[in-house]
């Protein structure tokens, strides 16, 4: 039983601010991503460092970010901090908390990526007179970096689809957010959250695309 | 050729009049024993839970008042504010009983009925952020329940005003953790919501300091738009709750002070 005439119009009207929303979602999910994959590297270089407090470090950010729900991490960044006094705004917590959990992501994966790799290479570059970090720069992270490239467009998508976890911390500038708004205000939820679902598919799939082609370029042996 | 099109065209049409013919939405909560109330549980005095997890609140009583009306049992189904319509629309609830404000722009997706309630909004501010009233609000970082009206309304004030933020946050326990961990300066929320977290103690630091300027927040109860039957009877149910001093029982219990009057002056409805 739905009982229900759609009525597209009235939802299309908002596409615009729709669109303006989809924006913010791609500004939040690329920043997240280019800081997630840095903070990532760092991380796997504290677990190669062999030193006992970065490893525990970077151990423990693992396996928080990748055992706690994403909303819970979010949430954290926002209410959770400022129960110290330290207050973001709904666009900074939704970015660290995503961020966050991209850095744990991704470390996982480099790890992965890092078992691909022969310990040979790096030994090969120390015998030729490399110090430890230039054999991990310049022999290791590259090689690392291409077996990982697949995994990382996968939480590219991830980092896309979390935005929308942002209107639990007050976020209403992203799809996501606008759509929220936009149906408490119409009622056309069925129509609204359509359109949103049809524009994080397509943007999903555009930058799987670009990936791809991003991918040809960049790997070629 | 076209004449047979045409009395084909009719004879089709003629089956579809039959079978939409149907026994109607109050038929069916009275043949099916059940009356499914939407309720929002995240809302007290209006709805919520108690102690053993049963939900309690002012809509809660109604819904229960409606089904024994219809000689039903009542079923509440908890519903957060965004959820309301999809529940509605998918076959989920029979009604909604959740402080929804009848505003022109919803009335063209559901029915509503006469107004059952009404609030009135009041700001309430974080003391260390010098808001005295809702004009201080001005170029402040504020913030309100995603969803309701007074959302609605304070985000179109801040568009208005050009300066401060706005922020809606999904339940109103979290504006009021906000509003006391000072992440927003002050909000606006229905008299009754602010005295009950004011009083609550879980929220130390804020108090309300003023009355905001909305027009009278009238809410009513809804079901889908095309059941005239149904509507009609709710309309008749709210009158009554009225009449019978059933209104004035049940606001003196969940919320008290000065009974709110459900007709705007100068108009019926």
């Amino acid at each position: 039983m739905f009982n229900y005439t759609f009525q597209w119009n009235q939802a299309l009207a908002r596409l615009p601010q729709m669109l303006d929303g989809a924006l913010v979602t791609m500004q939040i999910a690329i920043l997240s991503m280019a800081i997630g994959v840095l903070l990532a590297i760092l991380l796997t270089g504290c677990r190669l460092s062999g030193i006992r407090v970065l490893q525990g470090f970077a151990v423990t950010w693992v396996e928080i970010a990748r055992n706690t729900p994403a909303l819970f991490q979010i949430y954290m960044a926002h209410f959770g901090v400022a129960s110290f006094g330290i207050h973001f705004s709904p666009f900074t917590s939704l970015l660290i908390g995503i961020t966050f959990n991209n850095a744990g992501y991704l470390a996982e994966n480099f790890r992965g990526a890092l078992k691909a790799i022969s310990d040979t290479q790096s030994r090969a570059g120390r015998s030729l007179g490399m110090t430890p970090v230039q054999a991990f720069r310049y022999i290791v992270l590259p090689q690392m970096l291409r077996i990982a490239y697949l995994p990382m467009t996968n939480q590219m998508v991830w980092a896309i689809l979390m935005t929308s976890l942002g209107v639990t911390v007050g976020m209403n500038s992203d799809l996501y957010g606008v759509t929220q708004d936009l149906n408490a205000l119409t009622f056309r939820t069925f129509e609204l959250f359509a359109i949103a679902a049809v524009i994080f598919y397509v943007i999903t799939k555009v930058i799987g695309l670009g990936a791809r082609l991003l991918a040809t370029r960049l790997f070629r042996y | 050729m076209k004449l047979p099109m045409t009395l084909g065209g009719l004879m089709v049409a003629a089956g579809l009049f039959a079978t939409s013919a149907h026994a109607d939405k109050l038929d069916d909560i009275i043949s099916s024993g059940t009356l499914r109330c939407a309720v929002v549980l995240d809302f007290p005095p209006m709805g919520s839970r108690d102690e053993s997890n049963n939900p309690v609140g002012f809509d809660v009583d109604y819904c229960n008042d409606l089904a024994a009306a219809l000689g039903v049992d009542a079923e509440i189904v908890e519903t957060p504010f965004p959820e309301r319509i999809p529940a509605l629309m998918s076959g989920r609830v029979d009604v909604g009983v959740a402080s929804t404000s009848d505003t022109l722009e919803r009335a063209k997706t559901v029915g509503f009925s006469v107004p059952y309630f009404a609030f009135e909004n009041v700001v309430t501010s974080n003391e260390e952020s010098g808001i005295n009233s809702f004009d201080d609000m001005k170029g402040k970082t504020v913030g309100a329940t995603a969803g309701t009206f007074e959302a609605i309304a304070l985000q179109a004030q801040v568009e208005e005003w050009g300066e401060g933020e706005f922020r809606p946050y999904q339940s109103q326990a979290d504006v009021f953790l906000a509003l006391s961990q000072g992440q927003i300066d002050a909000t606006v929320s229905t008299s009754t919501v602010a005295q009950a977290n004011v009083k609550s103690g879980n929220f130390p630091g804020i108090s309300v300091v003023g009355k905001a300027p909305f027009d009278i927040d009238y809410v009513a109860l809804f079901t889908n738009r095309e059941e005239y039957g149904f509507i009609n009877y709710l309309n008749l149910f709210v009158s009554q709750q009225v009449r019978t001093g059933r209104y004035e029982e049940l606001y003196a219990k969940w919320v008290g002070g000065e009974l709110p009057d459900l007709s705007a002056a100068g108009v019926t409805r």
